[in-house]
């Protein structure tokens, strides 16, 4: 599992690189893999409305045949329908990969894996019913391969395959349930779907509106132009030597059909049952860096900002048990996936992973990157970057003088690092979060940009000078991105009067309405 | 975004979906163009084959009166030899038997065979493997008194007739096709049993949809 892992880790990276230099990181696809799945979903509903309504059970090829003729409507509706069925299935996996390389398929989130694995394999089971419902030879292939796996198990009293044996016609009560299914599934996919995201506080469904506009008018424009084709209507007695076949949808036909029903029910209960397991074989300690936070209740002022912020749920206001009038914060560690986004939030540092709150992150800088600094002839800009942060990035912000500090996610970073970095003599602080869609800890790079910026609740306080502040994004593939901006950043900094390190700063001024301990529990 | 990769972009896109469009219908093999089939395909009760004898007045009595059938019968369902042979080469011979664990359900029949286009004669027989005294006494219409009044009046008549309306409807002792086809490429013969004339039959044409 681990080898699969970082062999997967590895080719995203090269695919995620390739599609950032093409489109830019801010339409890089690939990072909205999930995002665009739904579009997809979306799309298919809609086109979906009207092929049903043209759809006639009594005479399916004959039907679809017409649809598919009609150059105004019929056309290119149908062709949207079958690449947006593509597009879902290409984007699916694709989600899947990358949350499974990116360890996000265990514990708190295990229950968005199965979800989503009853989605992809709904939207498998709704493609198969679909290609059916043409009834041309690829959709008499797959009725036939179905009803052949199907024969196998003791559950029809007759053979499904003698519906195509071509003794008689296809009855039309095969065609009223595989219409059934195929829109009655989709209400089961609506509830997987809701299931999916119902961990994740502000889900996001959709892509960015450029991207998603992009994407439905690009599919609509390739619809007009490449229409798909439909094959001959299905006939039973006719050895076809090729049908038109969607292998991005259907791309186990093949081994299925070379297989006998036995051992490709095997192979598929096997797939679905490792598939299922995956968040077992993936499971990771909740030690270290995958801890749940922690709430040092000491710390905390009820200020309920951690729960606001954190992006999956996990953080609720409780009654205290002491004598002080506030709410205090509590950390379901069952929901926590250890982001440390609650650290970035909390003005006090009274939560966050051990050895990540806003108190351990100062003293790391205090006790390690301090006397590194001070070693220095002059102190450097500071890039702060995130652990994910491609190694190329990084060794270039070195070359060009940067001292590069590392935090699990920028999400994570609290303010206070920053002003610290600053009072301490730092020229000033550019902190690199990755493509926003990209974060593992899901929000990171959009509550960075609040704190910094717009004040939002464990704001970087005003006497710091906004002008040694600056965010960026690292993504790789966009290599010179990075260097722009940091360079950018170096030239405004010239531009201003040197820092004056100061010496004994006490952060802790602001934050003082409860008394503090040096450490956290 | 600049000039240049705003083109190469929009390449980019239109070759992704140019394999997505090709994706979506290519052209996947299937059969080879020298392919041709026989099928069988079909769906009949097998036969019953029952010792039946007519319950007296005695032990009729001692039946609650919903469970008085003049007639009472036990049995097995047939079991049948499939045999098939394309030019006096036998290509199958196999055993088939009705659905389910009893084998009281009916026996659904499709198989295919691979066979080189041309001419040729096929034959193809099933043949019931349980012998009996006499064939055609399950197809003899039972003449028993009727003794039922009331409410079961007449029922021993309606059993006898439904009794001989199975056994019309169960698949012949013995059924033979014998005949020379020519079978082109790409194309199936298909073998069915057509149950009101209870023969075997061949067809070259299905009804399409």
């Amino acid at each position: 599992m681990q080898f699969l892992k970082r062999l997967f880790r590895r080719l995203l990276v090269v695919v995620e690189a390739a599609l950032t230099r093409l489109f830019g990181w801010e339409w890089n696809p690939i990072h909205q893999a999930g995002t665009v799945s739904v579009l997809m979903l979306v799309v298919l509903l809609a086109t979906g409305l009207y092929l049903v309504l043209m759809y006639r059970v009594g005479a399916p090829a004959a039907s679809v045949a017409r649809i598919a003729a009609d150059p105004w409507l019929g056309g290119w509706i149908r062709t949207l329908h079958r690449y947006a069925t593509d597009v879902f299935v290409i984007a699916a996996i694709l989600h899947a990969i990358r949350i499974f390389s990116q360890d996000r398929s265990w514990g708190p989130r295990t229950i968005a894996w199965i979800s989503g694995l009853f989605v992809f394999g709904a939207g498998m089971v709704l493609a198969w019913t679909g290609f059916v419902m043409a009834w041309d030879t690829f959709g008499e292939r797959l009725a036939r391969e179905g009803g052949r796996l199907l024969d196998v198990l003791p559950i029809f009293s007759e053979p499904i395959s003698r519906i195509f044996a071509g003794d008689g016609a296809v009855p039309n009560a095969f065609f009223f349930v595989n219409l059934f299914i195929h829109i009655a599934l989709p209400l089961g996919l609506g509830v997987g779907l809701w299931l999916h995201v119902s961990r994740v506080a502000r889900p996001a469904l959709l892509p960015p509106k450029p991207l998603m506009w992009g994407m439905v008018g690009a599919l609509t424009i390739a619809s007009v132009v490449l229409p798909a084709p439909l094959g001959p209507a299905a006939n039973p007695l006719h050895l076809v030597t090729s049908t038109p076949t969607d292998v991005i949808v259907a791309w186990w036909l093949p081994l299925s059909e070379a297989l006998s029903p036995t051992m490709a029910w095997g192979l598929g209960i096997l797939a679905v049952v490792v598939a299922l397991f995956v968040p077992r074989l993936t499971r990771q300690p909740r030690v270290a860096g995958w801890a749940p936070s922690t709430v040092d209740t000491r710390l905390c002022t009820g200020c309920n900002q951690c729960p606001q912020d954190c992006p999956w749920e996990a953080i609720t206001m409780v009654k205290r048990d002491d004598d002080r009038p506030t709410l205090v914060a509590h950390v379901d560690p069952s929901l926590c996936v250890s982001c440390g986004i609650c650290a970035g939030s909390c003005a006090p540092m009274g939560v966050g992973p051990p050895g990540r709150s806003g108190r351990d992150q100062l003293s790391t800088l205090r006790e390690n990157t301090f006397p590194l600094l001070d070693n220095a002839q002059a102190t450097p800009t500071i890039a702060v970057a995130c652990a994910q942060a491609p190694a190329s990035h990084l060794a270039a912000l070195r070359d060009r003088g940067a001292h590069v500090h590392l935090v699990h996610c920028v999400g994570n970073l609290h303010s206070s690092v920053i002003e610290l970095f600053i009072r301490h003599g730092a020229p000033g602080v550019i902190v690199f979060g990755c493509p926003p869609r990209d974060c593992v800890g899901r929000e990171g790079p959009k509550w960075l940009h609040e704190r910094l910026c717009n004040a939002r609740e464990a704001e970087l306080q005003p006497r710091v000078d906004k002008h040694r502040v600056s965010t960026g994004t690292m993504a790789p593939g966009d290599l010179a991105g990075t260097i722009r901006a940091y360079e950018a950043f170096r030239r405004e900094l010239d531009a201003l009067a040197p820092t004056q390190r100061e010496h004994n700063i006490d952060l802790d001024v602001l934050c003082d309405p409860v008394p503090m301990e040096e450490t956290t529990a | 975004m600049n000039p240049v990769r705003m083109i190469i972009a929009g390449a980019a896109t239109t070759a992704l979906l140019a394999l997505i469009a090709y994706g979506s219908a290519a052209p996947l093999p299937y059969h080879t163009a020298h392919d041709a089939r026989l099928r069988l395909s079909w769906s009949a009760r097998p036969e019953r084959i029952e010792v039946c004898r007519t319950l007296s007045d005695e032990e009729l009595a001692k039946l609650a009166e919903h469970m008085r059938q003049r007639v009472a019968c036990e049995g097995v369902f047939a079991s049948y030899t499939l045999r098939i042979d394309v030019d006096d080469q036998t290509i199958d011979e196999s055993v088939i038997r009705g659905a389910g664990l009893r084998n009281d359900r009916p026996l659904y029949l499709l198989r295919d065979y691979p066979v080189p286009p041309g001419q040729h004669r096929f034959r193809v027989s099933l043949t019931r493997r349980e012998k009996t005294d006499n064939d055609a006494a399950a197809f003899a219409k039972a003449v028993v008194p009727d003794v039922d009044t009331g409410l079961y009046a007449g029922r021993a008549q309606r059993e006898a007739i439904e009794h001989s309306r199975r056994a019309q409807n169960a698949i012949p002792p013995q059924l033979m096709l014998d005949t020379v086809f020519s079978l082109t490429a790409q194309r199936v013969a298909l073998v069915t049993f057509n149950a009101e004339h209870r023969t075997l039959e061949l067809h070259a044409e299905s009804p399409r949809r």
